[in-house]
């Protein structure tokens, strides 16, 4: 049986300090497994983003409250299931988690022009950036 | 590429097979449909759809459409429902091109937009989804 993984992230609500898990759900990953095998490939890099985050975002839904979105460039993805390659400049990839922390989707997205590390067209699509790196 | 972190938990549920349907994602309040077992780019039509991309060639290769439980709530199952009957019971699906089309009429009339819902019509979606699967509150 396959259980929730916990990863753990910056806390969305005190992003400078604190650590929270963030919640790959049992059905999500194994559907991944068993039905996508792309995109169960890519939760690693999905993974990379969460331990590496350089923005987060707030308030990406129109119909349900809260959410968030973490974004940052792992090193390398899969294309295809046998292929393995460097992750493009031109995106970003980013992974969404609803207000319980758990992850719902994962993907990427073309950088916007004044942010490498946003998605195209960031400050319309969600209510704000609330934290970005420094380094 | 590192070993994936999860094949410890998955190693015991047997072999993986690239399947194309729709299925909804409670967590997301969403419906994703994907035709090929390539990586995708989000090519965004709008608050409630996202054109799935390959990231090999840029073509469209699925969609998601969020927001599936307000839309319901606006539209009303009714209207969105597929009833088929079994040698057991009723069947109850909700279409997904039902859903699409009503999120469509939700927003402005741009080519964009009609491109964008055209495009994902277009797939395979005759079985819906069965209302058992929606978390409808």
């Amino acid at each position: 049986m396959a259980a929730d993984y916990l990863c753990k992230t910056r806390d969305p609500q005190n992003p400078d300090d604190g650590l929270v898990d963030a919640i790959f759900p049992a059905d999500l990953t194994l559907r991944y497994y068993k039905f996508s095998p792309v995109r169960y490939l890519n939760l690693i890099a999905a993974k990379h983003v969460l331990e590496n985050v350089e923005r987060i975002f707030f308030g990406v839904r129109e119909f349900n409250e809260g959410g968030w979105c973490y974004t940052a460039r792992p090193a390398q993805w899969h294309v295809r299931e046998n292929a393995c390659v460097p992750f493009p400049k031109s995106l970003v990839f980013a992974v969404y988690l609803n207000p319980r922390l758990r992850v719902y989707e994962c993907r990427a997205e073309q950088v916007a022009e004044d942010d490498s590390m946003c998605p195209v067209n960031w400050r319309e699509r969600y209510r704000g950036l609330i934290w970005k790196s420094t380094s | 590429m590192e070993k994936h972190f999860l094949s410890s938990i998955m190693e015991s549920h047997g072999e993986a097979s690239f399947r194309a349907e729709p299925w909804y994602n409670a967590d997301g309040d969403c419906i994703m449909y994907q035709n090929a077992d390539e990586a995708v780019v989000a090519d965004r039509a709008d608050e409630l759809l996202t054109i799935y991309r390959s990231a090999l060639d840029d073509r469209p290769i699925g969609f998601q459409i969020k927001g599936v439980a307000a839309i319901i709530r606006k539209f009303g199952l009714d209207g969105l429902m597929i009833r088929s009957t079994t040698e057991l019971q009723e069947v109850r699906h909700v279409s997904i091109t039902a859903i699409l089309l009503a999120a469509y009429e939700d927003g402005p009339r741009t080519i964009s937009r009609r491109q964008a819902y055209a495009t994902a019509i277009e797939y395979p979606l005759a079985g819906g989804i069965a209302t058992s699967e929606l978390q409808l509150s």
